[in-house]
């Protein structure tokens, strides 16, 4: 940091003193003389001083590259005219459709030896700030709106209101003020920078650090779209993708030595599979846990709190449970113990149980003689056999099905057993046997009835067939003395 | 032929009141021609069996099933996996309205062939086909009314195609489909075109037609008439074929039963007016020759809707073939016509092959 700050002061320093001499030489030597300039600086007015130090005076653009006019006439009436192309202040959507003048065509941007994209004009019109305001003679933003006027600088310039350091006081501005924002979104916040302060991001952000994220780091700049619209980038299904754009890159986040594993791990968690494969939006992205302008990792104590805004029950039967008392007073994190956090898998019984590999038994060991010890052994067994009578009840009754058998009843009843099973998962957060022990039994006890079905159904097959080889073997004796009576009557006459 | 045989003291006491002698009587006397042909006379009789077996298990079914939109799924299901028997009554009654399709086919076509129509048999053919439409209503009618996926949107389909028919088909269409779309309103009616019109109408047709065939006896096809070494080939209708009649239709009632417990009738899924069409959406098979041709004729011929030639062809053929007593004059006169022969064969190859791509395309 202290290098950083050293290069900059003396970046300033060189600015102060060279910027003189080239604008000198701008007017002087190898570019005809800007009468504009010269003389609405001897006026000594605002746009000029500031226009001093902008980055188009210095690529030898004048004010007739703005407002027109002929720049080489002293004389006002003839350099101000409007044959001669001068259109004064540019009002309303003018504003950006002068700037795009250039910055949205390629060879002119080339000829002043600039690298910079040259779509944000049509990214603008497209984007959010791009439609009608309220008035509806202009578009809500224009190129000015963030960038200034008269003093434009580059955005790696820190004196630029777009760079990273001061780019949330520019979007502020506007989405700081509740009585402007309450004209286009009454339901947008506008607490957001207020937030962004709490967070980590905001905290570096505010310490200077231009390496942080900032409002156009996630939001993007002139493509902004509302979070609902798919193509933007805090859209949910692309925000883990925007997150990882930094916390992905190790060589970015080094110098803040934490983890970059954490999409990896979230793509092959339950809930990335749920959001990016699935595309179910309402599966959990980055800031539905850390948040999003007050992003922040979760402290301890707040996980269940955080957790427990999708998973209501669990979080519920948790906190009244006797591991409550005991998670806290070991400062131990609550769902993350046994879940995990940016690799949460799908939960199955296999966290239950005292074997290894259980998460059960990570405390509970068969020394410690614990009550939680045998909870935990005899609430497993108990989900098995409910699980295992549920698999076979389908097994069975997908055969019967097979066999031509009707049994569509038994296995719509046999939804309540699946519905056991899942509500028996969540009471396990309970803790407390005699109360997983009515959930799992009630699903035991439907997954039987159904598989006795199943059972019954596949026992009539059989016994149908049987009754068809009776009932042939009688219409075939019936059929031969018909057919003996036939002979008989017939050899008669 | 007609010898006294002893009696029981049943028969005795019945005869007694009722004359049982004089009808055994009248049946000794009734004889059937023996040629060549007369295997074809048994299916006018397997015909009549099948619609005997759909009347019972008909009524059976009727027990428990619910005509609504909501109920008539349910109470399908619950016939199928509930009731004692129930799968095998509702098997055996879709299995038999298939075969009796099927039997009446081959009576018609073999009526056909042999020219039984010919004078003076003229009304028992029309009274025979206008009870082959009617057991056609009888399939479409029954097969919306378990309310199934299939059923469904093979019910919306087949009415549409009514309702394309020019002038009457909108009314038509509405009529039978209680208003503008196949609903609830639809299985209403149709339960009771099948369950209570149909059958009305067709015990009366059926009788006229048992009439007729009793007043004018069997017919003998051309060629086959007794000539001099033929004479007097016949056999008893009483009881030589009654006994042959019965041998098969035990056999057919083995099959029937055979079909229904290895291969019993599905319900699918219950039908969803707002869910999208499921593939492969067909009709049945004795209607699929129909389908299919529409859908193989292009949108437009000259500048009538294919859809439309195709039903009006359809309808043409189909008056043509009900009135061929009255066209083909040779028959009537004992002379042969090959043209009838060569009309038949087509339509009877028409009918394989627009079906067999039905199933396949």
């Amino acid at each position: 940091m202290t290098k950083i700050s050293s290069g900059r002061k003396a970046l300033s320093l060189l600015t102060i003193l060279v910027l003189p001499v080239s604008v000198s030489a701008h007017l002087t030597a190898d570019r005809p003389i800007d009468q504009c300039f010269v003389c609405h600086e001897s006026m000594g007015d605002k746009p000029s001083a500031l226009f001093k130090h902008d980055i188009h005076l210095k690529n030898g653009i004048s004010c007739a590259g703005c407002h027109g006019g002929d720049s080489s006439k002293d004389d006002m009436e003839l350099a101000m005219n409007p044959k001669a192309g001068f259109i004064g202040v540019p009002k309303g959507d003018r504003l950006s459709e002068v700037c795009a003048h250039c910055h949205a065509d390629a060879n002119a941007m080339k000829s002043y030896g600039s690298s910079l994209r040259t779509d944000e004009y049509q990214l603008l019109q497209g984007s959010v700030h791009g439609q009608y305001a309220v008035e509806g003679k202009q578009r809500i933003a224009q190129c000015t709106t963030c960038h200034g006027a008269h003093g434009i600088v580059s955005p790696r310039d820190p004196s630029s209101p777009v760079y990273p350091t001061k780019v949330t006081a520019t979007c502020a501005s506007c989405h700081s003020n509740a009585v402007y924002m309450q004209r286009y979104n009454p339901a947008l916040p506008v607490d957001q920078l207020e937030k962004y302060r709490t967070s980590v991001h905001g905290d570096r952000n505010a310490h200077g650090d231009s390496k942080v994220a900032e409002c156009a780091s996630c939001h993007g700049s002139h493509d902004i779209r509302p979070a609902k619209d798919a193509k933007s980038s805090i859209y949910p299904v692309n925000i883990p993708q925007t997150c990882a754009k930094c916390h992905a890159d190790a060589a970015y986040m080094r110098p803040y030595a934490i983890p970059t594993d954490q999409y990896e791990k979230y793509v092959k968690s339950v809930h990335g599979v749920a959001l990016l494969e699935k595309h179910d939006t309402g599966a959990p992205a980055c800031n539905s846990c850390h948040g999003n302008h007050g992003a922040t990792p979760p402290g301890v104590q707040s996980i269940s709190k955080v957790c427990g805004t999708c998973h209501t029950l669990n979080a519920e039967l948790f906190g009244s449970s006797s591991h409550k008392k005991v998670f806290d007073e070991r400062k131990i994190p609550e769902c993350e113990s046994c879940h995990g956090n940016h690799l949460v898998e799908h939960a199955t019984q296999d966290l239950l149980g005292v074997t290894t590999g259980t998460t059960c038994a990570r405390c509970h060991t068969p020394d410690d003689k614990s009550q939680g010890y045998t909870a935990a052994k005899r609430m497993r067994v108990l989900m098995d056999s409910l699980s295992n009578t549920d698999l076979s009840a389908v097994t069975i009754l997908n055969q019967a099905e097979q066999k031509g058998m009707e049994v569509s009843e038994a296995t719509f009843k046999l939804r309540d057993a699946r519905q056991a099973l899942i509500e028996s998962r969540i009471v396990v957060h309970s803790f407390d046997f005699q109360k997983f022990k009515t959930v799992a039994d009630k699903g035991l006890s439907i997954a039987s009835n159904a598989r006795e079905e199943g059972d019954r159904a596949i026992h009539e097959y059989y016994v149908r067939r049987i009754g068809l080889g009776i009932a042939t073997l009688f219409m075939t004796l019936l059929a031969v003395s018909l057919f003996l009576t036939i002979r008989r009557i017939e050899r008669k006459t | 032929m007609d010898q006294q045989l002893p009696r029981s003291r049943w028969f005795t006491w019945f005869d007694q009141r009722l004359q049982l002698e004089d009808l055994l009587h009248f049946l000794r006397k009734k004889s059937v021609p023996r040629h060549r042909h007369s295997v074809w006379y048994y299916f006018g009789g397997v015909t009549l069996f099948l619609f005997l077996i759909q009347v019972a298990t008909g009524i059976l079914l009727l027990l428990y099933y619910k005509g609504s939109e909501d109920l008539a799924f349910e109470s399908i299901r619950f016939i199928m996996s509930k009731v004692e028997f129930g799968w095998l009554i509702r098997s055996i009654h879709s299995w038999s309205a298939n075969l009796m399709i099927l039997a009446a086919l081959i009576h018609m076509f073999s009526v056909f062939f042999t020219r039984a129509y010919r004078f003076p048999r003229e009304l028992t053919w029309l009274t025979g086909m206008l009870l082959f439409f009617l057991a056609l209503g009888f399939g479409f009618s029954g097969y919306l009314l378990p309310w199934n996926e299939l059923a469904f949107f093979a019910t919306k389909v087949g009415t549409e195609i009514i309702g394309a028919v020019p002038v009457v088909g909108k009314p038509i269409l509405e009529f039978l489909r209680g208003g503008g779309n196949v609903t609830g309103a639809t299985l209403s009616r149709f339960f009771g075109f099948h369950a209570a019109v149909l059958p009305g109408v067709f015990t009366v047709i059926l009788s006229i037609h048992l009439i007729f065939v009793q007043r004018q006896g069997m017919s003998e096809p051309l060629g086959t008439e007794p000539r001099a070494e033929n004479e007097g080939k016949t056999m008893p209708f009483f009881p030589n074929f009654l006994l042959r009649d019965l041998l098969l239709w035990l056999i057919v009632l083995n099959v029937l039963v055979i079909l229904a417990v290895f291969f019993p009738w599905e319900l699918g899924k219950k039908a969803d007016p707002f869910a999208s069409a499921p593939a492969g959406i067909r009709p049945e098979w004795y209607f699929l020759f129909m389908f299919q041709t529409l859908k193989l004729l292009p949108a437009k011929i000259l500048v009538i809707d294919g859809e439309i030639v195709g039903i009006a062809a359809f309808g043409l053929a189909g008056i043509l073939w009900t009135l061929i007593p009255f066209w083909d004059r040779k028959s009537s006169r004992g002379e042969r016509n090959r043209l009838i022969n060569y009309v038949g064969v087509f339509v009877v190859m028409y009918i394989i092959v627009f079906t067999i791509l039905g199933y396949l395309m």
